[in-house]
């Protein structure tokens, strides 16, 4: 999951992702212009978020089955999409880094385009680049911006490859081992993703991701939680061998959040014990957990256990303050008292900021407390909030 | 400067006020003068800068661009480089020429891809982020984005339909949203989604271009990337060919606000002159009371700096109010002619305000420096006898004729003898007028010292000796308004002969007896292939010439290349200047002809070879021959159809010539129509495109028409002032000749009367100097500029008017000074004395 829901205080708010990515990549244009405040987009998507979701798009209502090769591909019937990769990476010598590649499907309008030109389309392709160096306390990061036409971008399910221009994740059968490799300027990754000994983990309810009581606010969603990595990252002149593990999130929908909700706070952590953790805070305007709020645990040997808000507690324990007076908790107490988790989940950099044509907190993280491990943490509707 | 200083610059003062008119002729003098560089350089800049303006925002910050010279990019060279790591920013666009149902001109319909836009047009994308039109725009078939000069032309607003024709095709599209901005006046773009402007310009599959932004090193790296036939052009070398489509036309405007300039530097130089020497006694009685020459000379120069600043303040004023009414005229000509320009407020040039308060302020010093000097240097008291003034004014004038003589050769060594560019053939212009109106004093007296042996009434006679008794004062106005006429014939006789040789080219170019193009043939339309066929069965039809054509890039410039079939009676229509023994052969076995101003650019003869670009390379070809053309400034080649062929075999047909057998013209034209009853065509006699083209032209000189007006206004203004001025000094002369028995009707006479002996002699030497003007501007600027060539001819119906517009002049700028001076009353005037 990303993104970042906007300002709090509107009642219509916090509806439609595909509305506002839609927007944000106008107001991207305006990123380049100096003259205007940083602050402009935030405003300007309040003004489109009262729109309804488009009655065209299919949603995601029950359960379903999943077919492979099929469903690595995209679902353009919804409204939007990604292909979410998150990993920790290290030097043999011990140079941490976290990397985040996500592309992102977003249809403009239901239904097939016009006919009339090979360019013409109704899906446009945003991808996300960044790599954090944690020894240098750096965090870099980078978007793109793409019609899904002419061969400019798009996604294809065999043999796979979803890629934006050079930016691509591919594979030559399956969808393992995968090839990821992305560059912008200063920074570049070229990674190979082998499967790991991990099956895929569907979401929710058989991979039907509710995100609230209203039906269709809800995402099919599945997950490849430790995949073994290894390949090069650059940055500037330097070239880094390096390995870890990495994490991979399907998701797709036409609408996922209610307007009582207001964002959310997502964990993906790798235990050193082999179990692998995931679980999103839905957030509500209040301030309190959401009672759609869920997560799942997946054991060493791939079994899977969903948690409900009852069973976790979550509590910041520090805040990190960004420009423009946004605060996101970049240091969690995760307990998980039935399993005997006791987690401190802290950001190995602070600012790990994405504030792109979408503005989120999306890094990698230390795991200590009752288990060692690794993960990603993703903060999101925290902008505009004090 | 001593204590004496401020009581001497009141008693500068004091005399000007005492004597308001003169202060304000002087003031007006140089107002005017300022105001007329101003309104033609604001005029002049105003229509540039909103074409570079347009020009700028379509290229955005891109530095290079990626094309195929001559033709098409393939989207593919696009698509590749666009997915390999490394690349720098790129943007693809599709645009061409389209025109709007009902509405006149031509504008410009771009496609872009908004998501390559961000880093390039910054400002245009802008507008497309207002949230409810993204999707419209990228989804819709229809979704347009009018520029400012189509939403204020059509006065369009969100929602308006608006039906435009690509080759004959109409497309409706939809307004998505109006542009209201003020600022981007040149914007004569419609700007839809590439995939929208693929489809109305038939271009699937292709670009016009990409446009890129590099720095070294990826430059670099394109250059390694890109396959061969594609090109990377750097934008100043792309600005240069769309540039250089308006130069004719600027250029025509710079020669008249230059010559404009001439005349107002003439009408400062005049006022303060005339100032000064009226005020010869005042100073002859300064210098007797103890004033240093010094001192003179200093009270001076500070008087003409004050009157220099004010006049100069004023001169801009009105300078920005003329410059309103002719950017307007001259946006309208260009609009008409290139482009579409709408020139929405006065483009505020700062250098053209910068460059009229110089002019202003330095030409009244450099005016005033003369008089000054002379006038602090005369003794004391012998200043307050005239006679000595115009007697030494009289000794100058041989002088001054030699020095002008002199200035006058020099202009022409430099125009027509010297190598050099168009900057020089402007200074030889410049010097030659400059030089023959320091000659017009002398050539005044000559021409008077005739018009005195003719015996003429007694009046008259006062009249003829009078004129030449104020020649030190008169003899600056006549020398402007000499210019102003002279100027006024030069463009004349240029824009005539220019006139009757296009006429000549064309009607021997347009020997056909009809000519056939698709209808929408300016946007490219081509003619059916079948259609050939059909045409070449009719009985009627004794031969047929074909034309294919397209634009080439070739050093810098964008050239017409033309493939065609010629047969001989369109063979006989080219005038070839100059060519190898046997041309129509060699042109056979794939020679081409070039026009004038190619190879004169080129520097190109007969027998030498010429390179083009093609998607294969470039293409060695000879030159046959050389041809006279006034059809582009640009250029045109004429190359065998089967060889043309060969290179651009895509290239459809686009026009025919039919001549038909045994004249039988009417009954071709019936089976024609007939033929062409189930296809868009546009049958054409060539007296219709001889008729056509020619009201073009004249639509090209309209602006240059009205600067003539305004120079001559100026003139007229320059002449009154002098006028008035003499007539206000002389007030008591009239009076002592009313006294003496002169009547009213008499004393009009005398007035009116000299004056228009001024305009007569001004025209008199005007006339020749003006057909030199012609002269150089046609052997020299209009060479060195375009690279054509015509006959020179004199119209003697322009000659005659002159005289009478000079005549007129000084007719009008006579009937207020005399009106006065004959109303008044002479016996208060003599008490005074």
């Amino acid at each position: 999951m990303a993104l970042r829901e906007p300002q709090p205080g509107t009642a219509t708010e916090g509806r439609l992702i595909v509305r506002k990515l839609l927007l944000l990549l106008a107001l991207l244009l305006l990123a380049c212009d100096a003259e205007l405040p940083p602050n402009t987009p935030a405003v300007r998507v309040d003004q489109v978020m009262g729109a309804e979701p488009d009655p065209g798009f299919t949603r995601a209502l029950e359960a379903r089955p999943f077919r492979f090769p099929q469903d690595y591909g995209a679902h353009p019937e919804y409204a939007t999409e990604w292909w979410y990769l998150t990993g920790n990476l290290q030097t043999q010598k011990g140079h941490r880094f976290g990397y985040q590649f996500t592309l992102f499907r977003v249809a403009l309008r239901p239904g097939e385009p016009l006919q009339d030109s090979a360019w013409r389309t109704r899906q446009i392709y945003m991808g996300h680049l960044a790599i954090s160096d944690v020894a240098a306390a750096r965090h870099y990061s980078a978007e793109r911006l793409s019609r899904a036409a002419a061969g400019l971008a798009g996604a294809r399910a065999t043999p796979f490859e979803v890629w934006l221009g050079p930016w691509s994740m591919r594979a030559d059968s399956g969808l393992f081992p995968m090839k990821v490799s992305a560059e912008n300027g200063d920074i570049g990754l070229s990674l190979q993703l082998l499967a790991g000994n991990k099956p895929i983990v569907l979401q929710g309810d058989r991979g039907l991701s509710r995100k609230s009581a209203t039906p269709g606010n809800a995402s099919y969603y599945y997950s490849f939680t430790r995949l073994p990595t290894r390949g090069e990252l650059h940055i500037g002149d330097r070239v880094y061998s390096v390995q870890g593990d990495s994490w991979l999130d399907r998701e797709w929908s036409s609408s996922a959040l209610d307007s009582d909700q207001a964002g959310w706070d997502w964990f993906a952590l790798q235990l050193e014990d082999g179990r692998d953790l995931m679980y999103y805070q839905l957030r509500t305007r209040q301030g309190g957990m959401h009672a759609f709020s869920r997560g799942t645990l997946v054991e060493k040997d791939g079994s899977v256990r969903t948690l409900l808000p009852e069973q976790v507690k979550l509590t910041p324990l520090r805040h990190w303050q960004a420009e423009g007076n946004t605060r996101y908790p970049v240091s969690w107490r995760l307990q998980v008292p039935e399993q005997g988790l006791d987690l401190e989940v802290q950001a190995l950099l602070d600012d790990q900021l994405m504030d792109h044509s979408v503005q989120y907190w999306e890094g990698a993280v230390e795991v200590s407390g009752s288990h060692r491990g690794r993960g990603y943490l993703e903060l999101s509707g925290y902008a505009g909030s004090p | 400067m001593n204590l004496f200083s401020p009581l001497l610059l009141r008693a500068g003062l004091r005399y000007l006020m005492h004597h308001r008119w003169q202060g304000l002729l002087a003031l007006s003098g140089i107002a005017l003068g300022v105001a007329v560089v101003l309104a033609v350089d604001l005029a002049n800049s105003g229509a540039r800068a909103a074409f570079e303006l347009s020009v700028q925002q379509l290229q955005g910050k891109a530095t290079h661009r990626l094309a195929v010279p001559g033709d098409l990019l393939p989207d593919e060279v696009y698509i590749n480089l666009k997915r390999q790591p490394g690349a720098p920013p790129m943007a693809p666009v599709v645009s061409d020429w389209v025109r709007i149902k009902g509405a006149p001109g031509r504008y410009q319909l771009v496609g872009f891809d908004l998501f390559a836009e961000a880093p390039f047009r910054g400002q245009i994308a802008e507008r497309l982020t207002a949230p409810a039109f993204i999707s419209d725009w990228l989804t819709d078939a229809g979704g347009l984005l009018p520029g400012a000069a189509a939403t204020r032309a059509l006065r369009l607003v969100a929602g308006d339909r608006l039906d435009i024709v690509y080759r004959d095709q109409p497309t409706t599209l939809q307004v998505l949203q109006a542009n209201t901005q003020q600022d981007s006046s040149g914007d004569n773009v419609l700007l839809v989604d590439i995939a929208t402007a693929k489809t109305i310009l038939d271009m699937q599959g292709q670009l016009s271009y990409v446009d890129l932004i590099l720095d070294p090193d990826s430059e670099h790296w394109i250059r390694q990337h890109i396959p061969p036939g594609v090109e990377l052009q750097t934008v100043a070398e792309q600005a240069q060919g769309v540039t250089r489509l308006s130069a004719a036309f600027e250029l025509n405007l710079t020669a008249m606000s230059l010559l404009a300039m001439l005349v107002g530097m003439f009408l400062v130089f005049n006022a303060m002159t005339f100032s000064l020497v009226q005020r010869r006694s005042l100073f002859g009685r300064l210098r007797a009371i103890g004033v240093t020459p010094r001192e003179l000379f200093t009270l001076i120069l500070l008087e003409a700096v004050m009157m220099a600043m004010l006049g100069t303040l004023l001169g801009m004023l009105i300078g920005v109010w003329l410059g309103k009414g002719l950017t307007r005229l001259v946006a309208a000509t260009v609009s008409d002619l290139y482009y579409t320009v709408s020139v929405s407020a006065l483009q505020l040039d700062g250098t053209s305000l910068m460059f009229a308060a110089v002019l202003g302020v330095l030409a009244t010093l450099l005016a005033t420096l003369v008089p000054a000097w002379q006038a602090a240097r005369t003794p004391p008291l012998t200043t307050l006898s005239r006679t000595a003034l115009e007697q030494a004014a009289r000794r100058g004038i041989p002088l001054w004729a030699v020095f002008g003589l002199l200035l006058l050769l020099a202009g022409l060594l430099l125009a027509l003898v010297l190598p050099g560019g168009v900057i020089m053939s402007f200074a030889g212009l410049f010097s030659l007028v400059l030089g023959a109106a320091m000659m017009t004093p002398l050539m005044i007296r000559l021409l008077h010292r005739l018009l005195t042996t003719v015996a003429l009434p007694g009046i008259w006679r006062m009249g003829v000796r009078d004129l030449d008794r104020h020649l030190s004062r008169l003899g600056i106005a006549v020398a402007a308004l000499m210019v102003a006429l002279s100027a006024s014939v030069g463009v004349g006789v240029m824009v005539e002969s220019m006139r009757g040789s296009v006429h000549t080219w064309l009607t021997e170019l347009l020997c056909a007896d009809l000519y056939v193009a698709a209808q929408g043939f300016d946007e490219g339309a081509r003619l059916p292939e079948t259609f050939l066929q059909e045409v070449s069965g009719l009985e009627t039809v004794a031969a047929i010439s074909r034309y294919r054509e397209r634009t080439l890039p070739l050093h810098g410039r964008h050239v017409e290349l033309i493939g065609a079939h010629l047969a001989a009676p369109s063979r006989r229509g080219f005038a070839l200047l100059s060519s190898t023994a046997s041309a129509w052969q060699d042109f056979d076995n794939g020679a081409v002809l070039l026009s004038e101003p190619l190879a004169y650019r080129l520097g190109l003869v007969p027998g030498a070879s010429l390179q083009l670009p093609t998607a294969e390379g470039p293409l060695n070809v000879q030159v046959a021959a050389v041809f006279r053309d006034y059809a582009s400034e640009h250029g045109r080649i004429f190359l065998d159809e089967t060889v043309y062929r060969r290179y651009w075999p895509d290239q459809g047909l686009n026009t025919l010539a039919l001549f038909a057998r045994n004249g039988e013209v009417a009954s071709m034209r019936r089976e024609l129509g007939e033929l062409a009853a189930h296809t868009a065509l546009v049958l054409t006699p060539a007296a219709a495109i001889l008729e056509e083209s020619m009201a073009v032209f004249d639509r090209t000189f309209r602006v240059t028409e009205v600067l003539r007006a305004v120079s001559l206004v100026v003139a007229f203004i320059g002449v009154l002032s002098a006028l008035m001025a003499l007539q206000l000094e002389r007030g008591k002369e009239y009076a002592v000749l009313r006294a003496l028995g002169l009547t009213r009707v008499q004393l009009v006479g005398l007035i009116s009367g000299e004056s228009l002996l001024m305009g007569l002699l001004a025209a008199c030497v005007a006339i020749p100097t003006g057909v030199l003007m012609a002269w150089v501007l046609i052997q020299s600027v209009q060479q060195r500029a375009f690279g054509w060539t015509m006959p020179f001819s004199v119209d003697t119906g322009l000659l005659l008017q002159t005289l009478l517009v000079g005549l007129l002049a000084a007719g009008l700028a006579a009937i207020y000074p005399a009106w006065r001076s004959a109303s008044r009353n002479p016996a208060p005037q003599l008490r005074e004395d």
